[in-house]
């Protein structure tokens, strides 16, 4: 626990209170971060700041607002929330709003998670100017006399929060976060200068791969890109990268909010219990996953974190439901939003499933893009590998795939076995088949 | 790289970008005679002259060649409407001061949220520590910057109680239902803030600005034979709360509601290429993003940018004219003075079709050996500075419009774009067309909807083949532009112009 926080929240909290609010939460967010980059062997950038933040809401008369703010001077922050109590009076009444139900705040986890590193007072700054550093020489190096230009980059973070409310709900956690890449820009024909990155995550120092790695694959994705060209429309088997995962599964996750389904702004709102992708397809979301970029043993609303099934055999299980949105749809609530979310991998490599189709393209990235949560309806560019035979031939760009997820996601044909887990996502690749892909 | 951090944590459903309906707020924030005498921040917070030079000194102790202050008061209003009420209000106050240092290229960044000494001097030490050697000397005497206003106000957005924001929201909700019967859900908002910024730098440099910034939004949901579209639309800019009448709620309202309607007969075009034509004003998000982003002297200066060899070249026909502006009275990207201290002003980047000049802070500056065009700007006091677009078009050409869309033959019209992104090396681009039409035997035929439009910025930019005379600025107030995690507000302008050929991702063929 961080006392100093946890006062501020008590007292923020009694100051509503007393200006006649009837509940409020409050929220409050500290976090110490060290930034670093580097370009042409020296520091381009560092950054290092300690920031702290409030979050209040309000409910007042049946009515709710909320406000945040980094101006934390004692008597500056009492006339603020003392104002805005007064100003909620003035909007319009909302039966839905008022604090959970703290029966739900109960059975919050006490368990290790994994999610503060021992390590991290211990980290110097010259241990910080190395990591970038390796990075940033493994990436040249890799890049050889292709490469224009490298920006290598680090950071490390602390951060805490506290949760309270004016019902009993009392929470506090603290994570750490380490995170590095690099970008690296080559030159290929003509004007044209593909960039390739790499950046992982982790939540301990040691959960990230050695910094030369970290590099060098920044410089292989960037010289992957050398050549690249459109080829002529086609209807093909599609490998989508693990990395490149969580922008396609964001247009089924966007669907899946409490407030999109009754905003009527989802395609899955009269889907649950129904298939809407291949049998293949399993979606975990593990808020108490240890060591997970995701890992919080509540949500926003205070809700004890749960494991759950969200897709299982392709069929749609649960949807993310806060408490607002939960009574006004007058559903159970689930959790407001994603946490760490886990694809159940599959047993092949990537390798192995392109020797098996022989023709298609893995894609490494996306471009531009939309995914319309109200129809389903998708169409986004691509850029990746074209492969033949089994093997990469070809980098491809400016391609483009549409379809509407409810289509897309029935021809998920295999879940490879590559999860990516420097990220709170945690997908492995997926293969497609049959699907579109729009060049020349 | 954006303070990247962990996740949000707490961030909950009700703060999404969040602040404040209320506040005690300085005097000066919420009375206009004390608005425009300079000093906010001395009288405020007593930031005075001889503080900011003790600050900057320590910023230079070890050897940096130039350090400025950002100092930063904001404050932004949500008032959001939903289920026919307006029933939740946001508010966020943001306060701090940014510390900078450069050396050469390299930059050191500190920033605190607590304006006193003790924290600022401390930031000031993390900036200082990007050099290492001895002390720059002591800070002079400041000039302050006299700039022109290109967004004067009579009222503070402050100043505009609650009371007066209430019926201009519900006002759209009530004009989407009664403008067509397939509307089911409506959700609008008034967005208003007012950022105060002053900025002091080791070269003498002491620059005020207050900058407003609002918008009105509707989003509507139609359904029809059991389908369902969404559409929305936003008008607003650097404006006075006057500015929202209610033919503003009328042109909001029927815009949101027929982008919504007109998708039902919508029809996907066949994919491949073909030529494209760009309608006026809000496709300049197109201008911005293929060809504008590699014109920022930080990508070219680095090598990372397709133009980085490319100026006094040709890069376009000699009809073609483009400009970044900082002085469109009330343009949504327009700035009196930069986050640097450089006054706002009109930078033309392509003249007669050959690239003239990049868009620069001061470090590109400084690595040209050019003056500033004054593009320096940051999200706010916890980001440093980077070379930004502000209102970004073309300029008006010498065809019919009618003619540009004749010309095309067969292809498609685009009206509106939405989540464009480009590659900086390569110059490929592409964008979502949300709203658009077929065109065939060079007319205006079916509607279209949910295609991506793909094609490479330097290539797009040399296959504008016509221009027109119909030249239109994006009167929207909610055009953000995202860089390296950074936000900054942008406008962007186009005249309906005619590109030979781009990749269009519809259905196969």
């Amino acid at each position: 626990m961080n006392k100093e926080m946890q006062d501020l929240a008590a007292s923020s909290i009694k100051t509503a209170l007393s200006a006649g609010a009837d509940a409020c939460r409050v929220g409050i967010d500290g976090q110490r971060f060290v930034q670093i980059s580097y370009r042409q062997r020296k520091a381009e950038n560092i950054k290092e700041a300690s920031t702290r933040g409030l979050n209040i809401e309000l409910y007042v008369n049946g009515r709710y607002s909320a406000q945040s703010t980094s101006d934390l001077r004692k008597d500056a922050l009492k006339d603020f929330i003392t104002n805005a109590v007064a100003m909620t009076r003035l909007l319009a009444e909302d039966p839905y709003r008022t604090l959970p139900d703290p029966k739900y705040y109960e059975g919050r986890s006490n368990a290790d998670l994994k999610i503060l590193d021992p390590d991290y007072a211990s980290l110097t700054p010259d241990e910080r100017h190395d990591i970038v550093r390796a990075v940033e020489d493994a990436c040249l190096t890799a890049g050889g006399d292709k490469v224009v230009a490298v920006i290598a980059m680090g950071q490390d973070t602390r951060a805490e929060s506290v949760l309270m409310a004016s019902n009993g709900l009392e929470a506090y956690a603290a994570a750490t976060s380490y995170f590095a890449g690099a970008r690296c820009t080559v030159q290929d024909e003509g004007d044209r200068r593909p960039m390739g990155y790499n950046f992982q995550a982790s939540v301990s120092r040691k959960g990230l791969p050695a910094p030369s790695e970290i590099g060098k694959a920044a410089a292989a994705r960037a010289l992957a890109m050398l050549g690249a060209k459109k080829i002529e429309t086609a209807t093909l088997p599609v490998i989508i990268e693990n990395l490149a995962v969580p922008s396609v599964l964001e247009g089924l996750l966007e669907a899946m909010t409490g407030r999109n389904i009754q905003q009527k702004q989802s395609f899955l709102a009269d889907k649950k219990g129904q298939k809407i992708a291949s049998e293949r397809l399993a979606l975990i979301d593990d808020p108490l996953l240890a060591g997970g970029l995701g890992t919080q043993p509540f949500d926003a609303d205070g809700f004890a974190a749960k494991k759950r099934t969200m897709i299982e055999a392709g069929v749609l299980k649960e949807f993310y439901v806060n408490w607002y949105y939960s009574r006004k749809l007058g559903w159970e609530p689930t959790t407001g939003s994603p946490s760490n979310l886990i694809i159940t991998p599959g047993k092949r490599s990537v390798n192995e499933i392109m020797k098996d189709l022989g023709r298609g393209i893995l894609v490494t990235g996306f471009i531009g893009g939309n995914s319309n949560s109200t129809t389903g309806d998708a169409s986004i560019g691509i850029f990746g590998q074209l492969f033949e035979n089994g093997e990469i031939a070809h980098a491809v760009s400016e391609m483009n795939i549409a379809d509407n997820h409810l289509k897309f996601w029935q021809k998920l044909a295999e879940v490879a076995n590559d999860p990516w887990v420097y990220d709170s996502n945690r997908t492995p690749s997926l293969v497609f088949t049959d699907v579109v892909v729009a060049g020349v | 790289m954006d303070s990247i951090t962990r996740r949000s944590f707490l961030k909950t459903s009700a703060t999404v970008a969040a602040a404040a309906i209320a506040a005690s707020f300085p005097k000066a924030f919420v009375d206009l005679a004390h608005a425009e005498t300079p000093g906010y921040f001395e009288r405020e917070f007593g930031i005075t002259d001889a503080l900011s030079r003790r600050v900057l000194a320590r910023a230079i102790s070890k050897g940096g060649d130039y350090a400025d202050l950002y100092f930063e008061h904001s404050v932004a209003n949500y008032v959001i409407l939903e289920d026919g009420k307006v029933n939740r209000a946001y508010c966020d106050v943001g306060l701090g001061v940014g510390i900078r240092t450069v050396k050469g290229d390299q930059v050191g960044y500190g920033f605190t949220q607590e304006l006193n000494e003790k924290s600022m001097m401390a930031a000031a030490g993390t900036a200082a520590s990007i050099a290492s050697g001895s002390s720059g000397g002591p800070v002079g005497q400041f000039v302050d910057l006299k700039t022109e206003n290109y967004y004067p106000i009579k009222t503070l957005l402050t100043s505009v109680p609650l009371e007066s924001k209430l019926p201009i929201v519900q006002a759209v909700n009530d004009k989407c239902f009664s403008l067509s019967p397939l509307i089911v859900k409506v959700n609008a908002q008034f967005h208003d803030e007012q950022k105060r910024v002053l900025v002091v730098t080791s070269d003498g440099v002491k620059a005020e600005d207050l900058r407003p910034k609002n918008y009105l939004y509707a989003s509507v949901v139609a359904e029809k034979d059991g389908k369902r579209e969404r559409a929305g639309w936003n008008l607003g800019g650097r404006r006075e709360f006057s500015y929202y009448t209610p033919e503003i709620v009328d042109e909001v309202s029927k815009a949101a509601v027929e982008r919504a309607v007109v998708l039902f007969d919508a029809v996907q075009p066949p994919a491949g290429e073909m030529p494209v034509v760009l309608g006026p004003g809000v496709t300049g998000i197109l201008l911005h993003e293929a060809i504008g982003h590699g014109m920022e002297a930080d990508f070219n200066r680095k090598n990372m940018s397709t133009y980085s060899t490319m100026i006094g070249k040709k890069v376009a026909e000699p009809f073609v004219t483009i400009v970044d502006d900082a002085t469109i009275p009330g343009g949504l990207g327009s700035l009196n003075v930069d986050d640097e201290g450089i006054p706002g002003q009109r930078t033309v980047l392509v003249e007669n079709g050959i690239l003239t000049s990049y868009m620069h802070d001061r470090i590109s500056a400084r690595h040209y050996s050019l003056a500033s065009t004054g593009n320096g700007r940051r999200q706010s006091y916890q980001h440093y500075v980077q070379p930004r677009m502000r209102n970004t078009y073309m300029l008006a050409g010498p065809a019919a419009a009618a003619d540009v869309i004749k010309s095309a033959g067969m292809g498609i019209y685009v009206e509106d774009v939405s989540n464009g992104e480009v590659r900086i090396g390569e110059g490929d681009f592409a964008f979502y067309v949300s709203q658009g039409r077929m065109i065939e035997n060079g007319t205006l035929t079916a509607p279209i909807k949910d295609v991506n439009i793909m094609g490479n910025g330097p290539k797009m930019l040399q296959n504008v083949i016509m221009v027109a005379d119909d030249f239109a600025f994006s009167q929207g107030g909610a055009g953000y532009c995202g860089k390296g995690g950074q936000m900054v507000p942008v406008g962007f302008g186009l005249p309906t112009i005619l590109v030979k050929s781009l990749t269009v991702g519809g259905v196969k063929a």
